[in-house]
């Protein structure tokens, strides 16, 4: 069985510089071996958490759609490659309407205790977060991570690594940053040969 | 002229901790003369997320048609903004941030098109207030939103020195900021506050 890697886009901006970023990640894992695919969250029909709490008492969201049938192919992902660019200091409101859909699966953690990762199973599930801001502050990225890492936690997949690139309203785009599509394509693969080692272990 | 105030409850849930929070601080408000205040539940408001389009930067204004045409000239003409959130997944409720974010066009008119998004005269004029409630305990918890807060408030002509805050972490289930020890006082007399600079600054 290949590795498996989902990259979700969380750009409403299809092609722009994020995507190109997990573009170039999911190339290099699929040199590498894995069998990779990508979803654009802008193409997905669901709606933001309406925060009433039924996933509480039964574990299940009360709202069918989309955001439910992507967190079920992440559960079944062993890498998720998670892409958004910085808007207004933070992940966008896409993304952020996907991850605030997940309080079910806290529910199961939490509440109901059903749903539990051993920290093997987090091993072998790495998660890597991918963005780019226009703004070339240090501390661009700053907000994202949490919510990022809360994503990770809830799903049972290790905060493996970063691929973010500042200032891009600086260097025009993405395809004039010096590293950052090299280093997403050596990282894409890295991971890939990082899970199989695991896999073979 | 009555002073404005505009607010966004921006929880999903109605009637919960960070409305509760947030109705407190309007009621104190509401009761000082010549105060007008306005709340739009977010989950309501049909504003969508932002497209990155860009063509703001162009337009000046932006090319979708859906609630924010009201409130985009709503809060160019509030003297008070104050903004509510419960925290989830350690950020900003996702209907709140489709509202910051679409104050991109703000920041286009303000940084690309260099034009006024408040007349001189109102600068300085306005204040914010940032609510939130969280159920996680952690003091941190709310550390994530803050930057995405200032942003929104720097886009729309309210200084960072001008945002008061009210933060309260550790409530989850509906209704538990009702037994929390200091909040409905804290907000009660943040609303009085608020009234209070804001009649100052006006006077000048």
């Amino acid at each position: 069985m290949p590795v498996t890697v989902l990259g979700i886009s969380g750009s409403p901006h299809r092609h722009g510089n994020t995507e190109t970023l997990l573009d170039r990640l999911l190339e290099g894992a699929n040199t590498a071996g894995a069998s990779v695919e990508k979803v654009v969250l802008r193409d997905l029909h669901y709606s933001p958490c309406r925060g009433c709490n039924a996933c509480h008492k039964t574990g299940e969201c009360i709202v069918k759609d989309d955001a439910i049938v992507l967190y079920e192919r992440i559960m079944a992902s062993d890498c998720i490659a998670v892409a958004s660019p910085i808007y207004t200091m933070g992940i966008t409101a896409e993304l952020k309407g996907f991850i605030d859909r997940q309080q079910y699966l806290w529910a199961r953690k939490f509440i109901l205790k059903t749903l539990y990762f051993s920290d093997d199973h987090i091993k072998r599930h790495k998660g890597i977060f991918l963005s780019t801001a226009g703004l070339g502050w240090e501390n661009v990225f700053d907000g994202a991570f949490p919510v990022i890492t809360a994503l990770f936690n809830t799903t049972g997949f290790e905060y493996y690594d970063n691929v973010i690139a500042n200032d891009m309203d600086r260097y025009g785009g993405i395809i004039h940053h010096p590293t950052a599509l090299a280093d997403a394509y050596e990282k894409g693969q890295k991971v890939v040969r990082v899970l199989e080692k695991l896999t073979s272990a | 002229m009555p002073i404005k105030v505009l607010a966004f409850a921006g929880s999903p849930r109605r009637g919960g901790n960070s409305e509760t929070l947030l109705d407190w601080v309007l009621a104190a408000m509401a009761k000082e003369p010549d105060v007008v205040v306005e709340k739009v539940a977010l989950t309501d408001a049909n504003i969508n997320p932002c497209r990155g389009c860009n063509a703001c930067e162009r337009l000046n204004k932006c090319i979708q048609r859906d609630g924010m045409d009201i409130y985009h000239d709503k809060i160019i003409d509030a003297d008070v903004i104050v903004l509510s959130s419960p925290i989830f997944c350690m950020g900003l409720a996702a209907q709140v941030k489709a509202l910051v974010d679409r104050a991109q066009v703000f920041r286009s008119r303000k940084y690309v098109l260099k034009l006024p998004v408040v007349p001189p005269e109102r600068k300085g004029k306005r204040l914010g207030v940032f609510l939130a409630t969280a159920g996680q305990n952690w003091d941190h918890v709310f550390a994530a939103a803050i930057p995405s807060v200032k942003c929104f408030y720097h886009v729309i002509d309210i200084r960072d020195a001008d945002i008061s805050y009210l933060m309260i972490n550790n409530v989850d289930e509906k209704g538990a900021i009702e037994k929390h020890p200091t909040a409905k006082a804290d907000a009660g007399k943040l609303g009085v506050d608020v009234i209070a600079e804001l009649r100052k600054r006006l006077a000048v």
